[in-house]
């Protein structure tokens, strides 16, 4: 029926108005929704790539606003292949909270879990936190390290079909093993 | 991040407790402004499931807050939440092993990243061995399985929450007969390939099953009398009995025979769905499964907050619920539904009078060692006085604990407490000694939940206002469903409950890329396109022509 061969599930986490949801529409529809509240009854989003001439599905969910009020289900979490941590690149609150969710991440997530820290909305001029500070946060957690604007298309792409290649490339190192 | 919560609502959900979360999601599907909050800072309530660290933390203390006076008006009345009636009872946890090992020669190990601690299989097991993978650990306070065709899984798929979880056969049902455990035969297979039952009597046995499946109506003559004396009747032998009886049916002496015969017909028509048990389990324990409705109400828009401040409900002076105090706010709503151990001590009019008796090891070996690792479900039946238990052992393949560890919870209607309820099985199952071949309890937990679904919730309680039972002595959540059904028709007559939520597109989540053996992993789909686990369910199938239609087989592809 479905002519993929890798489905791989990718959740976002971060605190609320950081840019999850619009990270995930421009990738999936190419969109930028301005100002929009909770988008009611979207789950996750599939959008399936070519990598290696191989189809990957991924399948990427969102929070559904349970981060507002530090509540999101450990369910959320689990059996995630990879998992996109995102803070606002404008707003230094938002990169003060990384370890709070590092810790639920290390609590809930596998530990083979691919993670990948994104400071978004760099189209922004009022930029509180430099790039190389959110570079040695990710190295110093062992984590990927991009930045993006969802609202320019820059680095949504890449971060994405990053983490495509990347969850292909053990896939099939555990497939050959 | 400090966010307001908003302060208007269709209904608040206070507790997220099975039967609330239920409620929760299905008021969110059909577009009510749902607040579905909780002062734990866990989901789940009494059914929620807990890592090792967490499950020492928990204490039974219920805090009162004052609220703010300025938020209510002078003709209202306001009554303090939280009750003692039904929180853990006789909670109590000890360690059978050493802290740490002797010799000090595991010090330099310390920095090792700990989701790779492959234990050498001699190294001794100690407790901050086990601490140390204290995260791997799902400990439920009430653990559940689901019947494969129950009414629960079939909400699961008709509603398409299965997506939120994850799920697993039990592999095999045991008994305790003549002094030791016993494979209950299940489906034919089962029948033919169990060694310890004569020829004669799979014959028996198979005829059995068969009459019932055919709607044979004998046992009407039954109306009375109980489901032993029909099984005497029917010249099945003393073993045969026992399998039925206690295992299959889940029934004891007393039992009536029409309870006995529906609760058989409900485990042979779950047979041969996924797996070769008729029953299921959530992997990462029983915790996830609030958590799945829970999601649900969220996506639709449901507002969720964990560890709030809630101090006070309000009612205007004809006893209608106006909304509640939490932190600083004042948040309102038609309708107020909460789980009973939440309400004021003022709505409940009698305290339980029946307790769940729990017991939760961590043990070094399976109580049936085998090759493979089993999902077992074992049905003690009564003995000297005591009432029959549930043990459920839980392997690393569940999620709920590390490698090379077994979980086991027991569950028994408690009679004296739960330690006197389970010393039987504790003795005949368990051993003190490390060169036994029966497993060793490393780490024990007992504790009582009390039993809210006999009581009247009802009396006494405002309108507007729904009390929800906790959880129950069960093995499956049927009834909690029917539970939240009613209570949700009751609140919103003429609307659909948990109408199938809308596909993203229509997928299958695989398992994760772990070193699981995977046939006993099941995805949970609808019936027509699925019934697709692993080939070794072929087998299960055949034995069960009679309702499966052949069909269903042809879509592996």
């Amino acid at each position: 029926m479905d002519d993929y061969k890798f489905l791989f599930k990718v959740v976002l986490v971060g605190n609320a108005g950081v840019g999850k949801t619009c990270l995930v529409r421009r990738f999936t529809q190419g969109l930028f929704p301005p100002g929009q509240g909770a988008t009611i009854g979207v789950d996750f989003m599939i959008k399936t790539v070519d990598v290696d001439n191989e189809k990957v599905k991924l399948q990427i969910w969102d929070t559904a606003g349970q981060e507002r009020f530090r509540s999101i289900t450990q369910s959320y979490y689990r059996s995630a292949h990879a998992l996109i941590l995102v803070y606002d690149i404008s707003c230094q609150p938002t990169f003060d909270c990384l370890p709070d969710w590092l810790r639920e991440i290390e609590e809930y997530a596998s530990s083979k879990v691919l993670r990948v820290l994104v400071g978004n909305k760099i189209d922004r001029e009022d930029r509180e936190i430099p790039t190389h500070v959110g570079e040695e946060f990710a190295e110093r957690h062992n984590m990927y390290f991009l930045e993006t604007s969802a609202k320019e298309a820059e680095n949504v792409e890449k971060l994405f079909m990053q983490i495509a290649e990347d969850l292909m490339k053990v896939s099939r190192f555990l497939c050959d093993n | 991040m400090e966010y307001e919560l908003p302060t208007e609502f269709d209904i608040i959900i206070i507790g997220t407790g099975v039967i609330e979360s239920i409620i929760s999601a299905a008021a969110s599907r059909i577009g009510k402004r749902v607040l579905h909050i909780d002062s734990n800072n866990y989901y789940g309530g009494l059914w929620a499931s807990f890592n090792l660290d967490a499950i020492h933390k928990l204490s039974a203390n219920t805090e009162v807050l004052d609220p703010p006076t300025d938020l209510i008006n002078p003709d209202e009345t306001t009554f303090a939440l939280g009750n003692d009636f039904f929180s853990l009872k006789n909670f109590k946890t000890d360690w059978h092993i050493p802290k740490a090992e002797t010799q000090p020669e595991n010090e330099n190990v310390e920095e090792k990243n700990e989701t790779e601690s492959e234990e050498k299989p001699e190294k001794p097991i100690t407790q901050d061995s086990l601490i140390k993978d204290g995260r791997k650990f799902n400990i439920d306070l009430a653990p559940k399985l689901q019947f494969a065709r129950g009414e629960f899984v079939e909400l699961l798929i008709s509603s398409n929450i299965a997506r939120y979880s994850e799920y697993r056969s039990v592999s095999r049902v045991l008994t305790w007969l003549n002094g030791q455990l016993e494979t209950v035969p299940c489906s034919r297979s089962d029948v033919f390939a169990n060694n310890k039952v004569t020829v004669i009597e799979k014959r028996m046995l198979m005829k059995l099953f068969m009459a019932l499946d055919s709607g044979d109506q004998e046992y009407l003559n039954y109306d009375n009398k109980t489901f032993r004396a029909f099984l005497t009747d029917k010249k099945l032998t003393p073993s045969l009995i026992h399998y039925v009886l206690y295992a299959i049916s889940m029934s004891t002496d007393e039992t009536l025979c029409l309870q006995g015969i529906q609760n058989t017909k409900r485990f042979l028509d779950s047979l041969g769905r996924f797996g070769k048990t008729p029953f299921l389990f959530s992997m990462y324990g029983s915790g996830e499964i609030t958590q799945a409705f829970c999601r649900l109400s969220a996506v639709f828009g449901g507002i969720y907050a964990l560890s709030q401040p809630l101090s006070s409900l309000i009612f205007d002076n004809e006893n209608n619920f106006k909304g509640l105090i939490c932190g600083k706010q004042r948040i309102s709503a038609e309708f107020l539904v909460m789980g009973a151990e939440k309400a004021p001590p003022e709505f409940i009019k009698s305290p339980p009078r029946s307790f769940i008796a729990r017991a939760v090891f961590i043990t070094d070996r399976s109580i049936m060692s085998s090759e493979k690792e089993h999902l077992t479900l074992l049905l003690y039946p009564p003995e000297g006085g005591k009432n029959s238990c549930v043990i459920i052992e839980l392997g690393t393949l569940t999620g709920t604990c590390p490698k090379d560890l077994y979980l086991v919870h027991l569950i028994s209607q408690q009679v004296a407490s739960p330690e006197d309820d389970f010393k039987h099985c504790v003795e005949n199952l368990f051993s003190k000694f490390e060169d036994d071949k029966k497993p060793k309890i490393l780490w024990s937990c007992f504790f009582s939940i009390p039993d809210s679904n006999a009581l009247d919730l009802k009396t006494g309680v405002p309108g507007n206002v729904v009390l929800c039972p906790g959880p129950d002595l069960d093995l499956d959540y049927d009834d909690a469903v029917k539970k939240a059904k009613a209570i949700f028709s009751d609140l919103y007559p003429d609307t659909e409950f948990l109408p199938r939520a809308p596909d993203p597109e229509d997928i299958i989540i695989e398992g994760d890329t772990e070193d699981r053996n995977d046939e006993d992993e099941v995805v949970l789909k609808p019936e027509e396109n699925t019934d697709k686990v692993a080939e070794s369910e072929t087998e299960a199938k055949s034995d069960n022509d009679q309702e499966v239609p052949k069909s269903e087989n042809e879509h592996e592809e």
